[in-house]
């Protein structure tokens, strides 16, 4: 009988509570908080019980479907608010995503009435959409009597879920990617922005959550096509939401690069001069001014359109690589400075043809079309085409050092626009030309250069060690690379490319050819018929191997890190290595502070490090990254490290 | 020669593998090329209509947005307009099969003649691959190409929007993007809208 009065109670409450409507896929009702007739403010609520898996919108319903609309029908002196969205959930449709609520929503609308109205019927023709896989437009004209309606505590669920702590928020344009901070206390499961405009951010790309440290925490975001001025909506974090107020996006950072461009043409300028005393370029351009000296001697007038000749050989080459980068990264390859020397095939090419130079500047040697002709020809004046070759070879050898030394300076330079590019490409080989431009131009300064002599011939010989220096780094870089078959091919070749100089020198012209030809094709086969299957790693040590994503795993794990980012290739990574890095001081100064040390090693092409670099805006090596919990971000350091700079970090 | 042999397989993936994303043409750049079957059996190309103006409409015969539209002979005026002005218009359909909206090419034909259609072709993209290569994310979604091959346009058919007032809205009223832009988009020229919140019913793609 009890039962029974419980079971007669409920009914006679549900049917209190505004009359259920079926729309098609939900049984919508209207319901009121209204506790007394006294009260001037209230709620009104409707309920949609939707069928299992069906949902409805949120005001941005993300990539499909929309937000409902509601008629009012009331009695005089009251005024029925805009909805109070409650938080939405995510409901993925790969490759879209749209954002609402699933099976069950109740939607808060705040009244507020006149002391002295009438309590009598509201009206709502509410029109919805309501979707599984489909969709369905459907609606439902619900109503209610206040003077009768028992308040339902179900509206008080409602509210709750209503977000109504404001979030401040900072929102910084970075490339593509916004990136939202905030502070949260707790630990945060999963956080997600929910943006109030559809087209201000892409719905479907997922957002990173990166903890900055203590309680700051980022949000990446991903902009839809234009950097929008500003951002509002809910951060949803632990299911919990949390008000966004509009928030202007600073995009300075993106826009400063018009400050660097100036830096970086100039470090660009300094860069190219300083590679003229690179031990691979100065033999070639040292001889070039010997010759210079002769010509000088015997036509001055000549001299200035050698020294044009020369710098145009060099721009245009310049030029050329720099065109060949852009048009890979147009193409989609993700390549960064220095990836000339990730490929084994060019790093023996370019050792081979250092032990060439090498062979030629300690002979008489004089080759065809030599490109260094510094022998008897010289009497009788070069040819400008010699000149613009010159040029040309002089860049050719000066890219294995560029890739060491310049990687910065050119990483900057790859991830400007095109012209942009091109405009820092043109700059390096302006510096890397001007010394000699400059002798040519102004021949008062050909006075301060010794006097042609016997000297040269000496000189000559000696800049041979330079080119077998670079071709013994190069070796060793391809031993790197490679496996130790593939050693023996190189040398090998070596062998063939020195006794067939040897065996040419004395022959005539045709013969000379017909070496040339036979050595040129063992080398290509060699170098084409490369093990590349073996690929050893740079010396082991205790460090951490790099892997995609782990600075985020780190910091969230509030962990400690520095990571080397590095190639056997690049010189001055090794030199860090040895005057800081692999220093006992240092080690023991990682393992006490207990910061991970982590390598990441671009010898050979790895994507993940080429995109990992240019989210730092480099495109080359070394990098170093350092960052211990309580930074905002990570702390980028400088490409020349000592030990005392790491034990202060 | 890496890089070259590199070069090459990332195009040839390019053509064969379809891409799980959606992607995002850009305006003002050549529109992607594509090829695909037409409801007549025919393969269809891009490249086909060199020299005159292309419009895309990405449809869902089953769609209450598109239901709307082709009802109250909305599409159809557009569709109209735009062969006036010399344009070649194909209707997309990228549902795929089971979904929403896949239909057969019969089906497809019979559609065109019963809803009056003044479309030029309809495309059969159950694969969906043509959708995610231009970015289809509803029905409608429109995409205007000029005569050399630059799209101009991308969006939603007009300013109404999605949501339930969608319903209760006056088609003829709302601001019909398509046929605003016709006549630049005709001529080269860039529209002075470009891009618009496409709206509707999701593109029944397979998400499985």
């Amino acid at each position: 009988m009890k039962v029974l009065l419980i079971l007669l109670s409920c009914l006679q409450l549900s049917l209190l509570a505004g009359e259920s409507v079926n729309s098609g896929h939900a049984e919508v009702r209207l319901l009121s908080n209204l506790q007394s007739q006294q009260d001037e403010t209230f709620y009104l609520g409707i309920e949609m019980a939707m069928d299992k898996g069906w949902h409805t919108y949120w005001q941005n319903p993300g990539d499909s479907g929309g937000a409902f609309d509601i008629i009012w029908e009331s009695p005089e002196g009251f005024i029925i608010e805009n909805v109070s969205w409650p938080t939405p959930e995510l409901i993925p449709y790969p490759p879209l995503m749209t954002y609402g609520y699933e099976d069950y929503v109740l939607f808060p609308f705040q009244v507020f009435r006149a002391a002295d109205s009438n309590l009598g019927v509201i009206k709502a023709t509410i029109n919805f959409l309501i979707c599984a896989d489909i969709c369905v437009p459907e609606s439902a004209s619900i109503e209610i009597d206040l003077s009768t309606e028992q308040p339902s505590s179900l509206i008080a669920d409602g509210i709750k879920s209503v977000p109504n702590r404001v979030m401040p928020v900072s929102l910084d344009a970075n490339n593509q990617n916004l990136n939202l901070g905030f502070a949260f206390d707790g630990t945060i499961n999963d956080a997600y922005f929910f943006t109030d405009n559809q087209g201000d951010i892409k719905h479907s790309a997922s957002q990173k959550l990166r903890r900055l440290g203590d309680n700051n925490y980022e949000l990446i975001l991903e902009q839809a096509s234009l950097t929008p001025d500003q951002l509002s909506g809910i951060l949803k974090i632990n299911d919990s939401g949390f008000i966004v107020m509009p928030t202007a996006v600073d995009a300075s950072i993106t826009n400063s690069f018009s400050i660097n461009l100036f830096q970086a043409l100039l470090f660009a300028f300094i860069g190219g001069l300083i590679l003229n005393l690179m031990p691979c370029v100065f033999p070639v351009i040292a001889l070039k001014t010997l010759s210079f000296i002769k010509i000088s001697e015997h036509a001055p007038h000549q001299a200035k359109w050698h020294g044009w000749s020369y710098t145009v050989g060099v721009l245009s080459s310049f030029v050329a690589i720099a065109l060949v980068l852009i048009g890979l990264k147009a193409a989609g390859e993700s390549l960064g400075w220095g990836f000339q020397l990730q490929a084994p095939e060019i790093v023996g090419g370019l050792a081979l043809l250092m032990v060439l130079i090498g062979f030629i500047l300690l002979s008489d040697i004089n080759i065809g079309t030599s490109l260094t002709s510094v022998g008897s020809k010289m009497q009788q004046g070069q040819s400008y085409s010699n000149s613009f070759a010159t040029g040309v070879l002089a860049v050719v050898v000066a890219s294995p050092c560029t890739a060491p030394f310049m990687g910065a300076a050119l990483g900057f330079a790859l991830v400007q626009p095109t012209a942009m590019s091109l405009i820092i490409f043109i700059m390096l080989g302006l510096g890397f030309a001007l010394p000699y431009l400059m002798l040519s131009i102004v021949p008062s300064l050909v006075a301060w250069l010794p006097k042609p002599g016997a000297w040269m011939e000496t000189f000559k010989q000696i800049m041979a060690f330079p080119m077998f220096a670079t071709a013994i780094w190069l070796i060793w870089v391809f031993a790197q690379q490679t496996s130790s078959t593939d050693l023996v091919i190189l040398m090998g070749l070596i062998l063939v490319m020195g006794f067939g100089l040897w065996f040419g020198r004395s022959r005539n012209r045709t013969q000379n050819i017909g070496i040339s030809v036979i050595v040129l094709l063992s080398v290509i086969f060699g170098l084409a018929s490369l093990d590349k299957t073996v690929t050893q790693k740079l010396a082991e040590d205790d460090s951490l191997t790099w892997q995609a994503g782990i600075e985020e795993q780190l910091q969230a794990q509030q962990q400690a890190y520095f990571i080397n980012f590095t190639a056997a290739w690049c010189i001055t990574c090794q030199a860090n290595e040895q005057i800081a890095l692999s220093r006992d001081p240092v080690k023991e100064f990682f393992n006490t502070n207990n910061i991970k040390y982590i390598k990441a090693d671009w010898t050979n092409r790895n994507d993940d490090i080429t995109n990992t670099l240019s989210s730092y805006n480099r495109s080359g090596v070394p990098l170093y990254v350092f960052w211990k919990p309580g930074m905002q971000t990570p702390k980028i350091l400088p490409a020349i490290l000592t030990e005392g700079y790491i034990l202060g970090l | 020669m890496r890089y070259l042999v590199s070069l090459i397989f990332l195009f040839t993936l390019n053509l064969n593998a379809v891409e799980v994303v959606l992607q995002d043409p850009q305006l003002n750049e050549p529109a992607p090329k594509f090829s695909a079957l037409d409801s007549n059996g025919k393969t269809i190309s891009l490249d086909d209509f060199k020299g005159q103006p292309v419009i895309l409409e990405w449809t869902n015969h089953e769609c209450p947005y598109v239901v709307r539209h082709y009802k109250e002979d909305n599409m159809q005026k557009v569709q109209r307009i735009a062969k006036a002005e010399g344009y070649v218009w194909l209707s997309v359909i990228s549902s795929a099969p089971g979904e929403q909206g896949y239909i057969t090419a019969d089906k497809a034909n019979d559609l065109t003649i019963s809803r009056n259609a003044a479309n030029d072709f309809v495309l059969l993209d159950e694969s969906g691959a043509l959708g995610m290569q231009y970015g289809a994310k509803t029905t409608p979604h429109m995409y205007m190409i000029d005569a050399e091959g630059i799209l101009r346009f991308k969006g939603g058919i007009d300013d109404i929007g999605g949501g339930a007032k969608f319903f209760r809205a006056s088609l003829t009223d709302a601001v019909n993007y398509i046929a605003m832009n016709d006549t630049p988009v005709s001529k080269n020229q860039k529209p002075d809208i470009q891009e618009s919140v496409p709206y509707g019913c999701s593109v029944k793609y397979n998400y499985d």
